[in-house]
């Protein structure tokens, strides 16, 4: 019987540590947790902030790195819980989305800073301000100059010299002219976006997929025609495998498009293998030479939970964190690497650096379609990326882009 | 104690189990602590889930906590999407080939335990016994490396064989390939507990039945349709069931080969109903499909269980 007894009493106690759930830090507790994307903050000029946070409001400041991979359950399920979290970075592309859910905290108080405006488009929704800008960055196109050299390959300013480019280095090297797996659809959306086109748009406030139309065509018949400089499988995307760490470092590889970050990690994974990488950098070339190539204006935004413990004091840490002054520490601890989020800080890139091209294409960007619904479109199984690798596969466009299209206008609306 | 003193109880004597159905409680307290875990953790689940498919249940209500019920629009909705049908007759199609072939091979290698020798058998066994104690995860980690596009071993294989078209040979191209490799995984880990169960099940059986079955001029394939077999009948029964049941609700092995892709071709219906709650956060439309999919296994199950329950009654006196 006492055995029983204790075994009951076990199962009690399990049923109770699991009812507590993880709450860890975070609202009442007197400490401010903040959540920071993995890669996204120099540790030197978040350690620096939140000294001088600490100093000043008597708080401690719990920093907890968070990987971008499964981001949205976390978010989500944080957005819904007390005192999980109280300050958090959002992606730009997600942060409508969880605005309209009501778990962030509007910012009314930050509304008159001197913002990055197409940044800013990103953090509001229906005329609220639900996050402020935090930082830019998109792609560049990334060349090993040896081999560019040794095929006598030019940088080019058009879509034309690109490919002619490419067809030089395929013929005078071993290297492959360029690495662009199948389904990197952010640099896809950027030729559709060259052609004037979407991925979606909206008609009397509703959205309706857009790839089956010319614009989406041409800009898919494009990414094609790259693709096939690539030895790259029509089913893998930029993330998996990873590569800026799994493929540039591991075989010739003439030219990639990637992140500010992704070069610094393959310059490190080149480093580790006792090499040293001979990167340029040079816009994404658009159609004619007066203008680069649309990219992608990835980025990520600032934002406090509904639910955070003390609102005031997260929102006075996205200020501060955000502030002229601890702003341009920021970007030139990225050595101007980073798109600022306000008009009063400015970037400064070193000549021939990543942060140069990138500088010079971010007027040429483009966003996704700001509206909650899109954060389901970009979740796997992505449509667009299903779209491209049928596609490269031989499937016929407008047929298989008419579905995309029926499953982007599905989930493109959801709230 | 019992009546019988000195000797131990055996479970059939009539004194002692007429004690434990009366009077007693002691069952009943054995089985509480089993039967409140259940109804904690599945019990809970169960009625929240059917709670949640009558629900408008997304992001903004789970992070709002509001609730805001919807009648029945969440069932009318997937029964009226094909992607739901196609999923069930995918599910239906992908359950049969596999538990066909987990039985026939099941059956064979527990047959083939009963004749080698002691070592073989240990070996055998061995092996059978590491194929079952593989973590999922891991077992779809490896045979995604198995047949992986480049470095694949059976890209290699068929290489080796000479089949011309397996140089770069992508196996999850298409949704049909992608279930054929789950199926081979399922089977590969599935076929050690029918054949460890049914060799076990075998050993009960005299070789005095055998014999007699030989001398009566019975060939081996004789012997198991006409003797074995029948005597093996609740297992057969029991084990089918079982396996329609994993097979069905197999969800690691087919998330984790291909995510349910290419382009969803490969996606059942516990897929489904996790890419629907968890990828897009359709809470009240994964939680009608999990019903569905409860309910359907349901009605296929039932006649399965009107056969046990008619085999139990034979089989007793």
């Amino acid at each position: 019987m006492r055995k029983l007894t204790a075994a009951l009493a076990a199962a009690a106690l399990a049923a109770v540590a699991t009812a507590c759930g993880t709450g860890n830090g975070g609202g009442g507790t007197g400490a401010l947790t903040v959540w920071l994307m993995d890669g996204s903050a120099p540790q030197e000029w978040l350690d620096e902030l939140n000294a001088a946070f600490e100093e000043e409001h008597g708080v401690r400041v719990d920093v907890e790195i968070q990987q971008w991979d499964g981001i949205q359950d976390r978010v989500t399920t944080a957005l819904s819980e007390d005192g999980t979290v109280d300050v958090l970075e959002i992606g730009n592309t997600q942060t409508v989305g969880y605005a309209g859910t009501g778990g962030l905290a509007g910012l009314s108080g930050l509304e008159d800073e001197p913002w990055n405006e197409p940044m800013l488009a990103s953090a509001r929704l229906d005329g609220t301000l639900y996050a402020v800008p935090w930082y830019g960055a998109n792609r560049v196109v990334v060349y090993d100059r040896a081999i560019w050299r040794e095929a006598g390959a030019e940088v080019p300013a058009t879509r034309k010299e690109w490919l002619r480019a490419l067809e030089t280095i395929e013929e005078n090297t071993d290297a492959e002219p360029l690495y662009l797996p199948g389904r990197s659809y952010y640099v896809m959306g950027g030729f559709v976006a060259d052609e004037g086109g979407g991925f979606a748009v909206e008609e009397d406030g509703r959205w309706k997929g857009a790839l089956n139309t010319p614009e989406g065509e041409a800009g898919m018949a494009f990414y094609a025609r790259l693709h096939s400089f690539s030895d790259a499988p029509a089913d893998n995307d930029e993330a998996s495998p990873q590569q800026s760490t799994e493929i540039v470092p591991n075989r010739p590889v003439a030219s990639w498009i990637g992140l500010g970050w992704e070069a610094a990690a393959a310059i490190e994974a080149i480093g580790e293998r006792g090499q040293e990488a001979d990167f340029g950098y040079f816009p994404v070339p658009g159609p004619t030479a007066d203008r680069p190539g649309h990219v992608f204006l990835g980025g990520s935004n600032l934002a406090v939970s509904e639910r955070a413990g003390d609102r005031e004091l997260a929102e006075a840490w996205v200020r501060t964190a955000t502030s002229a002054r601890w702003h341009q520490r920021f970007v030139d601890a990225y050595d101007g690497g980073v798109v600022p989020a306000r008009t009063d800080v400015t970037a400064r890139p070193a000549e021939g650096s990543f942060a140069e091209a990138m500088v010079a294409s971010a007027d040429a960007g483009y966003l996704p379609p700001l509206t909650g619904g899109w954060s389901y479109v970009e979740t796997e199984p992505n449509p667009v990326k299903d779209l491209m690798t049928r596609v490269l596969n031989g499937a016929d466009y407008r047929t298989a882009a008419a579905e995309a299209d029926t499953e982007i206008t599905a989930r493109i609306n959801r709230d | 104690m019992t009546a019988q003193t000195g000797q131990r109880p055996s479970p059939a004597s009539a004194p002692a189990r007429e004690r434990l159905r009366r009077g007693s409680s002691l069952p009943y307290l054995l089985i509480a602590p089993a039967v409140l875990a259940l109804a904690a953790v599945l019990g809970y689940a169960l009625v929240r889930n059917v709670a949640i498919s009558f629900q408008e249940f997304g992001r903004r209500e789970l992070i709002s906590r509001t609730t805001r019920w919807a009648g029945p629009d969440n069932y009318l909705r997937v029964l009226e999407d094909q992607r739901f049908w196609s999923a069930t007759a995918r599910t239906f199609a992908f359950m049969a080939v596999n538990v066909v072939l987990i039985m026939v091979l099941g059956t064979l290698i527990g047959l083939l335990l009963g004749r080698v020798r002691k070592a073989v058998r240990l070996v055998l066994s061995l092996a059978l016994v590491a194929a079952w104690a593989m973590p999922v995860v891991a077992t779809v980690t490896v045979f995604r490396w198995l047949f992986d596009t480049q470095f694949g071993v059976a890209n290699w294989a068929m290489r080796t064989v000479g089949l011309s078209g397996y140089d770069q040979h992508n196996w999850f191209g298409s949704g049909l390939s992608t279930l054929t490799v789950v199926t081979v995984l399922v089977v590969w880990a599935s076929v050690p507990f029918v054949a460890l169960n049914l060799y076990a099940a075998l050993t009960t059986v005299g070789p005095e039945i055998y014999e007699a079955a030989r001398v009566d001029g019975a060939s081996a394939v004789r012997i198991f349709v006409s003797v074995v077999g029948p005597m093996m009948k609740p297992f057969f029964l029991i084990t089918t069931f079982l396996e329609v049941i994993w097979v069905f609700k197999a969800f690691v092995q087919v998330y984790a080969m291909n995510g349910g892709g290419p382009n969803r071709e490969s996606e059942t219906l516990p897929v489904m109903a996790y890419i629907e709650g968890m990828g897009q956060n359709q809470y009240g439309t994964a939680a009608a499909i999990s019903v569905l999919t409860l309910l359907i296994l349901l009605v296929a199950m039932s006649f399965w269980f009107r056969l046990i329950l008619r085999q139990e009654k034979e089989g007793q006196p």
